[in-house]
C-alpha cells in the first residue's frame, strides 16, 4: 500500500458523496454515498444510502442503512434497520434492529437481538440470536448456532396472536451444524452433531450424529441418527 | 459432462469433517461455489459436490492446514502458480516411486520431454494429464501422442494463468481444446466432450501425491 495518508470523508446533514478509497468515513444525516467505497473505519448515525460496494475494517451504524452492493466489515456494530441487496461478508457482528440481505450472509460471529432476513445462505462460525419477531433465512449453516426468544412485552404477545408476521419465530429451510440450539424455530430439515431443539420447535426432519434433546413442546417429524 | 457426485453427507461420513468445518472453508474459500451443487432429491434439496475434486481439496486442506492458518491456506489454493513448485524436479523413478505417472505412459512419452534426467514441474504436470486419461481408457495411445504434443507447444502461452483442457469427439475424430479459465463452451449435437480437465485440478492432485 502507500505510504500517503488517506483522505477522509465527512458528511453531515442532507448531503451526497463520492465513493473511493478513505480513511474514516463519517456520515452523519441524511446521506448518500455514490460508488463504491473502502474505509478503515465507517461511522454512520441517520439515514446512510451506499449506492455501490461498502468496505470497512470497522464499522458503527445506527439508525436505517441501506447498501445496493455487498458489505463488507471486520467488526460491526449496528442498531436500527439495514437493507442490503447483495451480501454481507464480515467476521464480528453485533446487530439489534432489523436485518434483511437479499443474498448470501457470511459471518464469523454474530450475536444480537432483534430480526433478521436473509433470502441466500446464512453461513456463519457462530450465531446467538434473540428474536424479537420473525426471521426468515433460505438456509443456514453453521458451527454453533443459538437461538433464543427475546422477553417480549405483554403487548407483543397479544398482537402477535393476532398478526402473524410478529410472531416470534425462526423460518427457514434447512438448518445444519455442529451444535444447534434452537427455540421458535421452524425447518423442513435440521442437521447437526449436537442437536437441542426447543420449546416451539417444528421441524420436518432431524438428522444428528451424537446427542438430540427434544423439548415436549416441540414437534418433530422424523428423527434420524447419522454416523452408523 | 458425467462427473462422479457425493452428497454432502456421504461427504462428511466419508472424511469425518463435521458441517461448520465445512461451511467454515466454504466461507473462506478453501472450496469454490461453483462445486456445491444443488439438487432436489427425496428428502427436499440436496447439495452435491463433484466427487474426486472435492475428496482430493478435502485431502489436500487437512493435510496442509496443520501449518498454515486457513487464510493462508485459501491464497495457496487459489493462487496456483504460487503452489505450483517451480524449483521442483523429480527423475523418472521417483515419479514412479511416488505413483504420480505408470511405467507406460513414462516409457512413451518421458524421453520426449527428458534431455536430462529430471522433470520439472511443467512436464509432470503435462505426464499426469496423459496418464490420467490414458489410464481411464479415455484416449488411445495416438491420441496421447497428439495431447502431449500440444501441452507441451502450448502451455507456456497461458504464462501462468489457469487453463483447461477439453478433449472433445465428433465421428470418430477427437480434438483437444486448450482454454483460459473460466470457459464455458458450448458444443454442436453430435458432439461429446469425452474429459475436461483444469489446471488446478492437475496441480491439485499432484500435491496431494507430492505431501
Amino acid at each position: 500500500m502507500n505510504k500517503q495518508p488517506l483522505p477522509d470523508l465527512q458528511l453531515t446533514g442532507i448531503t451526497g458523496g463520492a465513493g473511493g478509497i478513505y480513511d474514516n468515513v463519517i456520515l452523519e444525516g441524511v446521506c448518500k454515498v455514490n460508488g463504491a467505497v473502502r474505509a478503515q473505519v465507517i461511522k454512520a448515525n441517520g439515514v446512510i444510502t451506499f449506492n455501490g460496494d461498502a468496505t470497512a475494517e470497522e464499522m458503527q451504524a445506527n439508525g436505517k442503512l441501506k447498501v445496493s452492493g455487498t458489505l463488507q466489515f471486520g467488526s460491526m456494530e449496528f442498531d436500527g434497520m439495514m437493507t442490503i441487496d447483495r451480501d454481507l461478508r464480515g467476521e464480528n457482528c453485533i446487530l439489534n434492529g432489523m436485518l434483511t440481505i437479499k443474498g448470501d450472509g457470511e459471518l464469523e460471529n454474530l450475536s444480537g437481538e432483534g430480526v433478521f432476513t436473509v433470502s441466500g445462505l446464512l453461513s456463519a462460525g457462530h450465531v446467538d440470536y434473540r428474536l424479537q419477531g420473525q426471521a426468515k433465512a433460505g438456509e443456514i449453516g453453521v458451527e454453533t448456532l443459538v437461538i433464543r426468544k427475546a422477553g417480549g412485552s405483554l403487548w407483543n404477545k397479544l398482537a402477535s396472536g393476532l398478526i402473524p408476521k410478529l410472531r416470534t419465530e425462526l423460518i427457514t429451510r434447512s438448518i445444519e451444524g455442529d451444535v444447534l440450539d434452537l427455540e421458535f424455530t421452524t425447518a423442513d430439515v435440521v442437521r447437526g452433531g449436537i442437536v437441542k431443539i426447543g420449546q416451539g420447535c417444528r421441524i420436518g426432519r432431524v438428522e444428528y450424529l451424537t446427542e438430540l434433546s427434544v423439548h415436549p413442546d416441540a414437534s418433530v417429524g422424523k428423527v434420524e441418527k447419522g454416523g452408523e | 459432462m458425467e462427473e462422479d457426485l457425493i452428497s454432502k453427507k456421504e461427504l462428511l461420513e466419508l472424511t469425518g469433517i463435521s458441517y461448520g468445518q465445512l461451511y467454515r472453508w466454504k466461507r473462506k474459500q478453501l472450496i469454490p461455489e461453483e462445486w456445491f451443487i444443488r439438487k432436489s432429491a427425496f428428502t427436499g434439496q440436496e447439495t452435491f459436490f463433484p466427487k474426486e475434486r472435492i475428496l482430493r481439496r478435502v485431502h489436500n486442506i487437512i493435510n496442509m492446514k496443520g501449518d498454515l492458518s486457513l487464510d493462508e491456506l485459501a491464497e495457496k489454493l487459489a493462487d496456483t502458480t504460487s503452489y505450483a513448485h517451480p524449483h521442483l524436479s523429480l527423475s523418472a523413478a521417483q515419479l514412479l516411486e511416488r505413483n504420480i505417472v505408470s511405467l507406460t505412459t513414462l516409457n512413451r512419452f518421458g524421453d520426449a520431454t527428458a534431455g536430462g534426467k529430471k522433470y520439472t514441474f511443467e512436464q509432470v504436470v503435462h505426464l499426469v494429464a496423459v496418464d490420467g486419461l490414458l489410464s481411464k481408457g479415455e484416449m488411445n495411445l495416438d491420441e496421447a501422442d497428439g495431447l502431449f504434443r500440444t501441452l507441451t507447444k502450448n502451455t507456456a502461452k497461458f504464462a501462468g494463468k489457469n487453463w483447461e483442457l477439453f478433449f472433445i469427439r465428433k465421428m470418430g475424430a477427437s480434438f483437444f481444446l486448450l482454454a483460459a479459465t473460466p470457459a464455458d463452451l458450448i458444443f454442436d449435437d453430435g458432439t461429446r466432450l469425452v474429459s475436461r480437465l483444469s489446471l488446478t485440478d492437475l496441480v491439485e492432485q499432484l500435491n496431494g501425491k507430492l505431501n
